[in-house]
């Protein structure tokens, strides 16, 4: 028997293991493997090999799987209680900024009165009505950070 | 499509947090053996099984039911390892994705393997085992992935988002190296 037929053999085990043999191929391994002792023993070799690799045994951490579905389940809760959250917040957003144009004649008149009533300057009156536009989106700023400070927070302690 | 993915599809498009928990305990095992093949990293490997996870929450929408779910879980989990590695410049799992490089791959240390010791239930199996975070990771990838997690080529594929060509040329070559550590390690 010469080299070649070693080296064809271990070929085609190789491909038998990755991709699958055609049948006369595999026909003619089984016969060599069964009048070479060296190849065959090859042969055993590389299947000890695969079945170890197929019955990896890793032990899971015993409490990974509920850890890991406790934070799923959070992470589904928070997302949904953002989601509602955002939406409201939209909702007031819009409210607010429309009550804000329609009512801007009204309030300018008040801040007019208080001028001409109370001697306010009229600098003041003009920052008291920055003031009424900038409020309402500085207060919604701040909830929408304080939110995702506490949701930062949450995320590190799970 | 199957029956089967269909409906897993349309639960995680719904986000159903019972579907989410079975699939949890279902791919435990499988999820968790990869990521620490590939990471050789149990806290780590812990770490990116749960944001595994929470990504199949936040983006399972994406999963059509055409592939295999594992095929899609391994993805997720192999990118996160991609990040991971980027991210905290683990040396084993640098060049996962580039074995042409060729820069020499150096095996993680004794106190690695040990750790993995202790997890591998089966002293008979270990030296396998051993032997499997001697060889570069992006052997050692297909090799799991083929023989541990019994998917086939076309799956592997989809999971590496590289042509079939590449997985089968990495699994001759993971095969032969394999071989080598092995022997090496009886030496």
């Amino acid at each position: 028997m010469n080299e070649n037929l070693h080296e064809r053999a271990q070929r085609l085990l190789a491909e038998s293991i990755v991709e699958g043999l055609r049948p006369a191929d595999e026909t003619w391994l089984r016969e060599h493997l069964a009048e070479c002792p060296g190849c065959a023993r090859e042969a055993a070799a590389a299947q000890n090999v695969l079945q170890a690799l197929r019955t990896v045994p890793v032990n899971v951490p015993r409490d990974l799987a509920a850890r890991t579905q406790l934070r799923v389940r959070l992470r589904a809760q928070e997302s949904s209680t953002a989601a509602s959250g955002s939406f409201w917040l939209w909702v007031v957003t819009a409210a607010s900024w429309l009550l804000g144009v329609f009512s801007a004649p009204l309030v300018w008149r008040g801040f007019a009165w208080l001028g001409a009533n109370f001697g306010v300057p009229k600098l003041a009156l003009e920052f008291g009505f920055v003031l009424w536009w900038t409020v309402p989106p500085l207060l919604a700023a701040a909830i929408i950070l304080h939110q995702k400070a506490l949701t930062a927070e949450w995320g590190n302690k799970i | 499509m199957t029956d089967d993915t269909q409906a897993l599809a349309i639960g995680l498009r719904r986000r159903d947090p019972d579907l989410l928990d079975r699939l949890i305990e279902q791919y435990q095992q499988r999820l968790y053996r990869y990521l620490l093949f590939l990471t050789g990293n149990p806290a780590l490997a812990e770490d990116l099984f749960q944001e595994t996870w929470i990504r199949v929450l936040e983006r399972g929408a994406q999963y059509n039911g055409k592939s295999k779910f594992e095929s899609w879980l391994f993805a997720i989990a192999r990118n996160l390892v991609i990040d991971a590695s980027r991210r905290k410049k683990i040396s084993s799992l640098e060049d996962l994705g580039d074995p042409e490089s060729n820069t020499p791959y150096d095996p993680p240390d004794e106190r690695a393997t040990s750790v993995l010791q202790m997890l591998v239930s089966r002293e008979n199996e270990q030296s396998v085992q051993l032997s499997l975070l001697k060889i570069p990771p992006y052997y050692r990838e297909v090799l799991l992935l083929r023989f541990s997690e019994e998917l086939g080529l076309e799956e592997i594929a989809a999971v590496m988002a590289t042509p079939i060509s590449t997985v089968k040329s990495r699994l001759y070559r993971g095969l032969a190296a394999l071989k080598t550590a092995m022997t090496e390690g009886v030496a």
